[in-house]
């Protein structure tokens, strides 16, 4: 029996593949320790055989679950025939232990990138040795607890196909691939950040070698976040897009940690201050992406959609233990050098505010990460099974982003070190008054929440702030140069990426807060009875339900129902809301149907089942205003990344400088 | 050049900032405590509701256990579904706004959220099915309780 089978292929694959990157962890740390540059460029080049090993394996499985070929145990467990293409792709990631393996394939493409472009610098071995660490942890989980590749002497002659839930929407071909390239992202700065504490050089270099890793990895996390959010609000049925679930917890916790990084280490470039800062959050930022994990892996806490419980939480849970206590032992032993020797000169000045957004960042992680496993302190100390409910997380969490948003308007206006009082008055003033005009005309329309109400003034208050520090750059150059305002914005534009990518982003969170606010501050949640033919009034609409339908379409059955929708006596659009149900799969799913536009959107689900010859049909109808900002809010914060990341051409003009200097020097 | 407060000056501040710090601390984890114990919601079953009523005095619970048989009433007009909710040993009765969802059916295992109002109905305003396959329907009436509480976890 020596076919070459494709489960077989695929397991040596990763063997291989494990085999290398034992050999690149222990050469580069060796090479480093010896200063021995042939085993350093041994260990650069094995990852690139890394990678491609673990290529070979993912090619292996996309072509079993295209091929259908029931005898790789993953392909049996997780495929079906008559699933649509698209499906059988994102099968790949859409349980368990396809995951791991899109993880760690990853990681290697991530370390093969990284041994190749990075800069000959002392840190790079280490850096390279921790990066292969980490792949050999996931490579040996892949290999040993979750190997997709097993080889079924009786395959079947079909499989039940993936998790209803996960097909039923596109999204899941981006969503999960996007968290993994943030996870991932972030691990490049971790790696960095222990080679800068066994080389004893925690300065700056680490976190400027991965500024652009660092800042990918946290685009990454934030579109995966932002489209997990709409993948649950069209499929979860009940009109949300956050649940406070665990699954969604776990995944902003490295968001937050992450987010306060970004902020802390300008900080560090700037005033050389909180070297231990940061190197303990990124530490905090990658443990927490491997407690994750394992929280929501290994069944210990239950959540409305964990997707896979599995072997591997075990595995995760003793990983985080040893990177936790392996990488907090650096920073003690190292402690002499990462401590801070100059003290903050004010708190109102840019560093207090960063540093005041990062306490408030981390007290979100700490808040978030309690209510994720306080039922498990429970449980242990008391035996009683609780579920901490969102109550919980809104009450919160909600001030501490209030003072995030306020302290986000004033941080980039104020300078470093000390703000000068006079300036500092000025801009106040402006951002108070339209502070204080967007709430006066939040109420006057008939605005009475609390949190809502102080979020459209703060909204105001962060638009005042970017015009003023627009203003403040733009206006002193056109005067200066005498060019138009147009002109000088866009070479400010241009020349000042990072800061002017970070408005960007900013502007993006707060269209993102505005669409939270409307969505679950007025959201209208009601179950209707629609008899066919009868028009029901719901929120300016008239719904009328026409006709049931039942459509069979790539191996999914949907029955559902028809709905016109009319909006001032003239027809807007028709909706069919159903429920799908994929091969044989007990499980059926609501699919709600939606309406969007900018003010609100219209969300339709079946509230009970569709019968033929039922006069009516119940539905649940959500009208969630302001809604879509969520995700256009969302979208601008990508693009905000992405044009802080863009390549800037005054890089090139930096270097003819510093070689023009060099030259006058010489 | 930076000012540089007197030794005693930066000892002051640091004591500052130190009674500020634990200030707060000691805030927020008051304010932690206070939104943890007000937003617990415990998972119970009927029995172990009727032993103690008054620990659950108005507060969100997820109640467990089986539809009784015969006890299904929807009320299509007013969208309210009632029924009995039994582990074996106590039964009480539901009250939900909104239609039966697709699976609800006699002897299914569901999780209700809401509170019990003063005559002990409990008021749910969330229904949630447990098909689960590790605990079957009893045919025989008798219920195994920590099967059930399994099942419904």
């Amino acid at each position: 029996m020596f076919d070459l089978s494709l489960g077989v292929l695929g397991s040596a694959g990763v063997a291989l593949a494990l085999a290398f990157s034992v050999y690149a962890a222990i050469a580069g740390a060796v090479g480093a320790q010896r200063r021995d540059a042939r085993l350093q460029t041994s260990a650069r080049l094995t990852s690139i055989g890394v990678f491609l090993a673990v290529t070979t394996a993912v090619v292996a499985m996309m072509a079993a679950l295209l091929t259908d070929d029931f005898s790789v145990k993953y392909v049996a467990e997780h495929s079906r025939i008559d699933s649509p293409l698209w499906v059988k792709v994102v099968t790949l990631w859409a349980a368990l232990e396809g995951s791991v393996l899109l993880w760690a394939w990853l990681l290697t493409g991530y370390t093969a990138i990284l041994s190749v472009t990075t800069p000959n610098t002392a840190l790079r071995p280490w850096a390279i040795s921790v990066m292969h660490t980490v792949q050999v942890f996931f490579l040996g989980v892949v290999a040993f607890a979750a190997n997709p590749f097993i080889v079924l002497a009786a395959p079947p002659l079909d499989g039940p196909g993936a998790n209803p839930l996960l097909q039923n929407h596109w999204m899941m071909a981006v969503h999960p691939v996007l968290m993994y390239l943030g996870f991932v992202g972030l691990t490049v700065p971790f790696a960095f950040a222990m080679a800068a504490l066994i080389t004893k050089r925690p300065g700056t270099e680490w976190m400027r070698l991965t500024r652009r890793w660092t800042l990918a990895g946290w685009g990454f996390l934030t579109a995966a976040i932002i489209s997990g959010g709409w993948w649950s609000y069209e499929v979860l049925g009940w009109g949300g897009f956050w649940a406070w679930d665990p699954v969604e917890n776990v995944s902003i916790m490295p968001w937050l940690t992450a987010t306060a990084f970004i902020h802390s280490v300008q900080v560090q470039e700037r005033r050389r201050m909180l070297k231990a800062w940061n190197l303990l959050l990124i530490v905090l930022t990658f443990s927490l992406t491997l407690l994750g994990t394992f929280l929501i892996r290994s069944g210990v806490i239950s959540s409305v959609h964990a997707f896979g419980d599995g072997p591997v939480g075990p595995y995760f849970l003793t990983f985080f233990l040893i990177v936790a206590f392996a990488s907090l032992t650096l920073v003690a032993l190292r402690w002499d050098q990462v401590r801070d020797r100059s003290e903050l000169d004010a708190v109102v000045s840019r560093e207090g505010a960063f540093l005041g957004v990062n306490v408030l960042f981390l007290s979100l992680a700490f808040a978030v990460l309690l209510g994720t496993i306080f039922p498990l302190l429970v449980e242990a100390v008391t035996g009683a099974r609780v579920t901490v409910g969102a109550p919980f997380f809104d009450q919160v969490s909600l001030p501490l982003w209030m003072i995030v948003f306020a302290l986000m308007g004033v941080g980039p206006l104020l300078p470093w070190r000390r703000a000068e009082t006079q300036t500092l008055k000025r801009n106040l003033t402006w951002m108070l008054g339209a502070a204080a005009l967007a709430a006066g005309i939040a109420l006057a329309l008939g605005m009475r929440k609390v949190y809502p109400t102080i979020t459209i003034g703060l909204a105001g208050w962060n638009l005042a702030s970017f015009a003023l520090l627009l203003a403040g750059a733009i206006v002193p150059r056109a005067r200066i140069t005498g060019r138009s305002f147009a002109s000088v914005f866009k070479s400010y534009a241009y020349e000042n990426k990072r800061r002017f990518g970070s408005m960007i982003v900013h502007l993006g969170a707060v269209i993102v807060a505005l669409g939270i606010t409307g969505a679950s501050g007025y959201r209208v949640d009601q179950q209707l009875r629609l008899e066919y033919g009868v028009p029901t009034a719901f929120q300016g609409y008239e719904l009328v339900a026409t006709e049931p339908f039942a459509e069979r379409t790539g191996g999914r059955l949907s029955v559902g129902v028809l709905v016109d929708v009319f909006q001032n006596g003239r027809q807007v659009t028709t909706l069919s809301p159903r429920i799908n149900t994929f091969g044989n799969q007990q499980m059926n799913v609501p699919t709600a149907s939606v309406r969007y536009t900018i003010g609100h959107d219209l969300y339709l689900s079946l509230a009970g089942s569709v019968t033929p010859d039922a006069p009516s049909v119940i539905i649940r109808a959500v009208q969630s205003p302001m809604v879509t900002w969520i995700w256009i809010g969302g979208a601008v914060m990508a693009l905000g990344t992405i044009y802080t990341l863009s390549p800037a051409r005054e890089r090139v003009r930096r270097r003819v400088t510093s070689e023009s200097t060099a030259g006058v020097e010489a | 050049m930076r000012r540089a407060p007197g030794r005693r000056g930066m000892a002051g501040r640091r004591a500052l900032y130190a009674i500020l710090g634990v200030g707060v601390l000691g805030a927020a984890g008051f304010m932690i405590f206070q939104a943890l114990s007000t937003s617990l919601v415990y998972f119970i079953l009927p029995n172990e509701y009727a032993q103690n009523p008054a620990q659950f005095e108005d507060r969100r619970i997820r109640l467990g256990g089986l539809v009784a048989p015969q006890s299904v009433l929807f009320d299509d007009e007013r969208l309210q579904l009632t029924f009995l909710v039994t582990d074996g040993i106590q039964e009480y009765h539901v009250r939900h706004t909104g239609s039966p969802p697709e699976l609800f059916k006699e002897n299914a295992g569901v999780v209700i959220e809401g509170t019990f109002d003063a005559s002990d109905v409990f008021m749910s305003d969330n229904l949630l099915i447990k098909h689960s396959e590790v605990y079957e329907a009893p045919e025989d009436g008798h219920i195994d309780i920590e099967a059930l509480r399994e099942s419904l976890q």
